[in-house]
């Protein structure tokens, strides 16, 4: 008993030096600055990153050939003119070269621009307002769709059913007959070998220092520091954040992009940042391919876009001259991979657009 | 004790005298049955076919005279194609027990919980194969309603793609202020008779607004589309005294 006193103290002596060791100082020492990037440090190989795979699609050569027959198939649309490849062609890193929007089945047309599947593999969520979680998913979407190409899914299969190549090809891929979801998983496999990791910046990043021009390494930059200030929404390895943004394109916007799904007021307007890998193949730009050249894009983020209540927090006027608007678009155009819109494991089987 | 016992026998009962029944729907353009191929009118005049129809039906429940509800399980997929039956076609099997019921309640949509998961994996009715699923948006189409419009410039088709969790059309087929028996299900099971009037989608709105099919951005209404929000809601609302049970 006469002991417990001293108890208590020992206690609280151990309590207070461990509260001491462990409490924070006042004034922590400043952090080492890093060292600003130089071409001699470390580069990051982009093209060493493997795509993500669904667990209930695994990728399969026979199930990626399928998809890809399917990718350059017409016969997948209601009046056999349109396939994935009649929007989303490779020479265009899977764009719709030049026009602002495709046109569709009976000649219809669509209401935005046909984006870039350069990489497509990679993102977290597809369609210009970022609402459709996955390939297998987006896909039922312009196979569907009356003013793309149209077909309902009973028709789609009794297409297909009647094609003995694709019975087999289904059979052996799928254990199934043709359908609509099947269709979507085979397509969905092809586009995730839609893979771009070299062009001269990513030249550049392994170590090849004559890759980028002076003017290319003068955007890069720009591109990277925050008074060019593009890299906090165009970022990663792709150059996009994935994520919807209200650019101040228009003041009011006649398409509401992520409103349309949401229905709430703060999301008009916003679509996806989208990748730009091989942007200097894919215009016209924006959402509904309103602005025709690189150059007038940048000039559009130079002047801090229109009045829009939306517009993201980043979007304010640059203070660029027009050599920087010249470097900016030199870098992006450094972004462009010819390896990728030539390689023939990617171009219509046996040379041909159309059967099996 | 022995109050308890007959409480559970009763249960046991119902549910062993469970009633098959079918729910039928009759398709109308006013109080006429739909035709295939038939031309009708719109209250502005417009000259319009109907091709297609489909609806998810869910969150069946027959009410009882005293207002309790038989909540049944399940969704089903109603489907009507040109040159296919447009009258009494069986959409949705239930099991409810005998008795007499006050009348129906449905929802035309699918559910919150099942809206949201991924297509993919889903079987029919639901699923990719279904011809319901929007692709752009994580959710099905509930109400899907197609035609053509005979307009000066020629044949247009237009389209009624209903959906969203927000356009989950409720529908209430039972009298809250009488006791009115409307429904009798005799013990080996029967039929409900429902009549949906496709042209209440047409009757105009507040400010007299209507589909007008004139406008080309008219002959898609989807959702939430800036252009068509106002419209989408008019059919909305239009829709919900669209059924009523057959006599």
């Amino acid at each position: 008993m006469r002991r417990r006193p001293m108890v208590w103290v020992g206690l609280l002596l151990g309590v207070g030096f461990v509260g001491w060791y462990f409490w924070p100082r006042s004034a922590p020492p400043p952090p080492v600055a890093e060292p600003p990037p130089s071409p001699s440090s470390p580069r990051i190989l982009f093209a060493e990153r493997s795509v993500p795979i669904p667990e209930d699609n695994p990728q399969t050569p026979a199930k990626v050939a399928l998809g890809r027959k399917l990718f350059y198939d017409t016969r997948l649309s209601k009046d056999n003119t349109i396939a994935c490849a009649s929007c989303h062609r490779p020479e265009f890193a899977f764009s719709d070269g030049g026009k602002p929007v495709s046109t569709g089945i009976f000649g219809r047309k669509g209401s935005r621009n046909a984006p870039t599947l350069t990489n497509v593999g990679f993102r977290r969520h597809l369609f210009w307002e970022g609402r459709s979680p996955r390939l297998e998913l987006q896909a039922v979407g312009p196979l569907t769709a009356h003013d793309e190409m149209g077909l309902e899914p009973e028709e789609l299969a009794q297409r297909l059913q009647a094609i003995p190549e694709y019975v087999q090809a289904f059979q052996e891929v799928f254990g199934e007959p043709p359908s609509l979801r099947a269709v979507t998983y085979a397509i969905a496999a092809f586009e995730r070998t839609l893979v771009s990791y070299n062009s001269p910046f990513d030249r550049y990043q392994a170590g090849d220092d004559q890759a980028l021009s002076p003017a290319a390494l003068r955007g890069m930059e720009l591109f990277f520091s925050e008074k060019g200030d593009c890299f906090h929404c165009h970022v990663g390895p792709d150059f996009t954040d994935d994520e919807p943004r209200n650019t101040a394109l228009y003041t009011v916007y006649k398409d509401i992009g992520l409103a349309r799904a949401t229905g709430k007021d703060e999301d008009v307007g916003k679509f996806k940042t989208p990748t730009l890998r091989n942007v200097a193949l894919t215009a016209p730009y924006m959402h509904d391919g309103s602005i025709r050249t690189l150059r007038e894009v940048v000039q559009h983020y130079n002047r801090g876009g229109e009045p829009n209540l939306n517009a993201d927090a980043l979007i304010r006027p640059l203070g660029l001259t027009d050599q920087e608007v010249d470097d900016l678009v030199a870098f992006l155009e450094a972004l462009t991979d010819t390896s990728f819109t030539t390689n023939p494991a990617l171009l219509p089987p046996g040379g041909q657009g159309g059967a099996p | 004790m022995r109050k308890s016992w007959l409480v559970f026998l009763l249960s046991i009962s119902a549910y062993v005298l469970a009633a098959p029944v079918e729910l039928k729907v009759n398709l109308r353009v006013g109080n006429q049955p739909l035709q295939w191929g038939q031309t009708y009118q719109t209250p502005q005049g417009q000259r319009y076919q109907i091709d297609l129809l489909k609806f998810y039906i869910s969150e069946v429940a027959l009410v009882r005279p005293d207002g309790r509800e038989v909540r049944v399980d399940g969704l089903a997929l109603a489907e009507f194609k040109r040159d296919g039956p447009t009258q009494g076609v069986s959409v949705m099997k239930l099991d409810v027990p005998a008795g007499q019921y006050r009348g129906l309640r449905f929802n035309v949509g699918v559910p919150r919980e099942l809206n949201h998961l991924d297509a993919g994996t889903q079987q029919l009715p639901l699923g990719v194969n279904s011809g319901m699923y929007w692709a752009w948006n994580p959710g099905y189409i509930f109400y899907r309603l197609e035609g053509t419009a005979a307009l000066p410039e020629g044949n247009q088709k237009w389209v009624i793609h209903m959906g969203t969790d927000a356009f989950r059309i409720p529908v209430r087929l039972h009298d809250l202020q009488t006791r009115r028996v409307q429904i009798n299900i005799p013990p080996g099971g029967g039929g409900i008779a429902l009549n949906l009037d496709v042209a209440r989608a047409f009757e105009p709105g507040p400010g007299g607004v209507f589909v007008d099919w004139r406008k080309q951005s008219l002959r898609q209404l989807h959702g939430l589309s800036p252009e068509t929000s106002l419209l989408m809601s008019v059919v909305y609302f239009n829709m919900q005294s669209a059924f009523s049970l057959a006599q």
